[in-house]
C-alpha cells in the first residue's frame, strides 16, 4: 500500500507538471504520423508504394520482411536516443523535488523507510516512462502490422531494452538528487554519460592512438565501468532489424555491465539518503 | 508492558560538520529529556537553541551524532517508532499538486491507513479542523496560509496519533483560528494524546502546555511544570487606608497570613490578596540569560 502511494504520487506530480501529458502527446503525434501520414501499398509481399505527405517513393519492390524492420530499426533508434534524452530531461526533477526543505521532513515523519521513499520515486518515475513507450512503440508496432501484415515482434523488444537503460540512466539522476537536489545537475551527469557513451564505445580505435599505459587503462577502464547506452543501442538495432542469428547471438555484455553499473550507483543513492541530515 | 514516556533521549548529541571547511557546529548537545505520557509539553528557546533539530532527531529526519531518542520505548531509528506520531512542520511546503482532500489522502496512506479509513475520515477531518468541505477538492496551491496550517494539522491527526509534534501550528492564523486550533488541541490532551508544542508564542505555550523545557544553545536550562516555574513569586496585599493605597510584597503563604494578622488588628482595610505569578515569558528571559 505504502510503494503504491509513493509510486501514485510520482505520477500525481508528473500529471501536474505536465511530464506525462507531455511524453504522451509527442507519443499520441508519433502514432498518429504513422496512422495516418506514411502509406505503405503491399502487393504480393513486397511494397509497391511508400508515400510521406501524398509524395510517392520510386517503387521498390522490397520485401515488407526487410523494409518494416528497417523502418522500425530507424524509429527505435530515435527513440533511444531522442526520446531518452526528453525522458531524462522531463522527469529528472521528480526525485529532487520530494526532497525539498518543508517537504522531506513530513515524509520522512512518516513510518516509511528512506529505501522505500526512494525506491518508490524510483518506480514512479520509471512507470511514467514506460508508460508512454509502451503506448508509442506499441501503437507503431500495431500500425505497421496493420498497414503491412508483417508483425515484426522483435521491434517490441524496444520497449524493455529501453526501458532498462532509462533505468541505468535514473539510477544517476537518484544519485545525483540526493547528493546535490538540482534538477540541472540530474540532467546534466547522465546527459554527458549518454554522449560520453559513442566516444568511450570507440575503445579499440583510441586505444591505439593513446600513447601511454595508464592512459590506456583508464580509457578501457571508464568504457566498462560507465553504462554502454551507445552498444546497448546498437544491441536493439540488431535485434530489431533481425541482423543477428537469434537472441543468443548478440553480445549481451553491455547490458550486464550497464546493470552492475546501475545496481551500484543506485545502491550508493540509498547509502547517502540513509545517511543525509535534512 | 507500555513506556512510561512519550518521548525520551540520553545524553541526545548532534555535531554539523561542514563537508569543505571541516568546521563543526554542535546544535544539540547532551541533551536529556523525558516527556510524560498525556502531557501537553512545551519545547521553548531561542533561535537556533537547538530545538528543530531535536524535533528531526525524533523523527529521524536528522541523524544524532550521539545518544538515544526513543519514542514510546522504540529507538527512533525504526520506522515503525514513527507510527504513533503526528507532525505538523513549521516551514511546510506540501506539494502544490494536492487538493486537500489528495493530500490528506497520500499522508494517511504513508501512515499504513486503509483506503476505507481514509475516505471516511478524511471529510471528518476538515470538519474537525474548521475547513469548509467544499475545499476538499481544491487545490492546495489556492488555500491561505491560515487554510495550509490547518489541512496540515487534519494530515498530522488523521491516523490518530498517541504523539503530536507540532511547530508553530497557529503561525499564520487568525485569533479565531488560533482558539479553534487549541480546542481541538484540548480535547486531543482530554483523549490522552501527547503534545509536544514548539513555538515562540509564549502566551500560547502558557495558555495550553502543562509542562516546558527551555533549551538554549543546545542543552536544558530549565524545566518543569509551567505552573509552578510561573508561580513562587509569594503574595501580594494591597490595602486601604488614611494614608492612601499601599502595595505589599510577601515571599511565602505564611509571611503574607502574619502581614494579614497585623493589618487586620491595626484596622487597615484589605483591597485584595492574590498570588504573584511570573509569565513564562519573564521564566524564559531569565533562563535563557537575557535582560529583563
Amino acid at each position: 500500500m505504502i510503494t503504491a502511494a509513493l509510486i501514485v504520487d510520482t505520477f500525481r506530480e508528473a500529471l501536474a507538471r505536465k511530464i506525462f501529458w507531455g511524453l504522451f502527446a509527442l507519443s499520441l503525434l508519433m502514432i498518429l504520423f504513422f496512422l495516418f501520414v506514411m502509406r505503405i501499398d503491399v502487393v504480393e509481399g513486397a511494397t509497391a508504394t511508400i508515400s510521406l505527405f501524398g509524395q510517392t517513393a520510386d517503387k521498390t519492390n522490397v520485401g515488407v520482411d526487410k523494409l518494416v524492420p528497417q523502418i522500425h530499426g530507424a524509429i527505435a533508434a530515435f527513440l533511444y536516443s531522442f526520446g531518452m534524452f526528453l525522458a531524462i530531461f522531463a522527469s529528472a526533477g521528480l526525485i529532487p523535488s520530494v526532497l525539498e526543505p518543508g517537504r522531506i521532513e513530513l515524509v520522512l515523519s512518516k513510518p516509511v523507510s528512506r529505501a522505500h521513499l526512494l525506491a518508490g520515486r524510483f518506480l514512479g518515475n520509471l512507470l511514467v516512462v514506460g508508460i508512454n513507450l509502451t503506448l508509442l512503440v506499441t501503437g507503431i508496432w500495431l500500425i505497421f502490422g496493420w498497414k503491412t501484415g508483417f508483425w515484426n515482434v522483435p521491434f517490441l523488444l524496444t520497449i524493455p531494452l529501453t526501458l532498462f537503460i532509462f533505468a541505468v540512466m535514473l539510477t544517476v539522476v537518484a544519485l545525483v538528487g540526493v547528493l546535490w537536489e538540482s534538477t540541472a545537475l540530474s540532467v546534466m551527469v547522465p546527459v554527458f554519460l549518454m554522449i560520453l557513451s559513442p566516444v568511450l564505445a570507440q575503445d579499440k580505435v583510441v586505444r591505439k592512438l593513446l600513447d601511454s599505459e595508464w592512459s590506456r587503462d583508464l580509457w578501457h577502464a571508464l568504457y566498462y565501468a560507465l553504462p554502454k547506452v551507445f552498444d546497448t543501442g546498437r544491441i536493439i538495432l540488431q535485434v530489431v532489424t533481425g541482423k543477428g542469428a537469434g537472441m543468443g547471438a548478440f553480445e549481451w555484455w553491455p547490458i550486464w555491465t550497464s546493470a552492475a553499473f546501475a545496481i551500484v550507483v543506485y545502491g550508493t543513492a540509498q547509502w547517502v539518503f540513509s545517511r543525509r541530515d535534512f | 508492558m507500555p513506556a512510561e514516556f512519550a518521548i525520551e533521549t540520553e545524553h541526545l548529541r548532534k555535531v554539523f560538520r561542514n563537508r569543505w571547511t571541516g568546521r563543526e557546529v554542535c546544535a544539540v548537545d547532551d541533551l536529556s529529556l523525558r516527556v510524560r505520557r498525556g502531557t501537553t509539553f512545551g519545547l521553548l528557546g531561542p533561535n537556533g537553541a537547538g530545538k528543530t533539530t531535536f524535533v528531526k532527531m525524533l523523527l529521524s529526519a536528522c541523524h544524532p551524532t550521539a545518544g538515544v531518542a526513543r519514542v514510546y520505548g522504540q529507538d527512533t531509528r525504526h520506522p515503525a517508532s514513527r507510527k504513533p506520531i503526528g507532525y505538523l512542520p513549521e516551514n511546510h511546503r506540501f506539494p502544490t499538486y494536492f487538493t486537500g482532500a489528495g493530500m490528506l489522502d497520500f499522508y494517511a496512506a504513508l501512515s499504513g491507513m486503509d483506503g476505507a479509513a481514509r475516505r471516511r475520515l478524511i471529510p471528518e477531518l476538515f470538519d474537525r479542523v474548521g475547513l469548509d468541505r467544499k475545499w476538499m477538492d481544491v487545490r492546495i496551491g489556492k488555500y491561505s496560509k491560515g487554510m495550509l496550517q490547518r489541512v496540515g494539522l487534519a494530515q498530522a491527526l488523521i491516523h490518530s496519533p498517541d504523539l503530536l509534534i507540532l511547530d508553530e501550528p497557529t503561525d499564520g492564523v487568525d485569533p479565531v483560528g488560533r482558539r479553534h486550533i487549541r480546542d481541538v488541541l484540548q480535547k486531543l490532551e482530554g483523549n490522552g494524546v501527547t503534545v509536544l508544542l514548539n513555538s515562540h508564542l509564549l502566551e500560547e505555550v502558557e495558555l495550553f502546555c502543562r509542562d516546558v523545557a527551555i533549551v538554549n544553545k543546545g542543552r536544558i536550562v530549565l524545566q518543569g511544570e509551567v505552573a509552578q516555574l510561573t508561580a513562587g513569586k509569594g503574595y501580594q496585599i494591597k490595602t486601604n487606608s488614611m494614608n492612601g493605597h499601599r502595595e505589599i510584597h510577601l515571599p511565602t503563604r505564611e509571611a503574607a497570613n502574619v502581614e494579614i494578622d497585623r493589618l487586620r488588628r491595626e484596622g487597615i482595610e484589605i483591597e485584595s490578596l492574590q498570588p504573584v505569578a511570573s509569565r513564562l515569558e519573564d521564566v524564559f528571559i531569565e533562563a535563557v540569560g537575557g535582560k529583563k
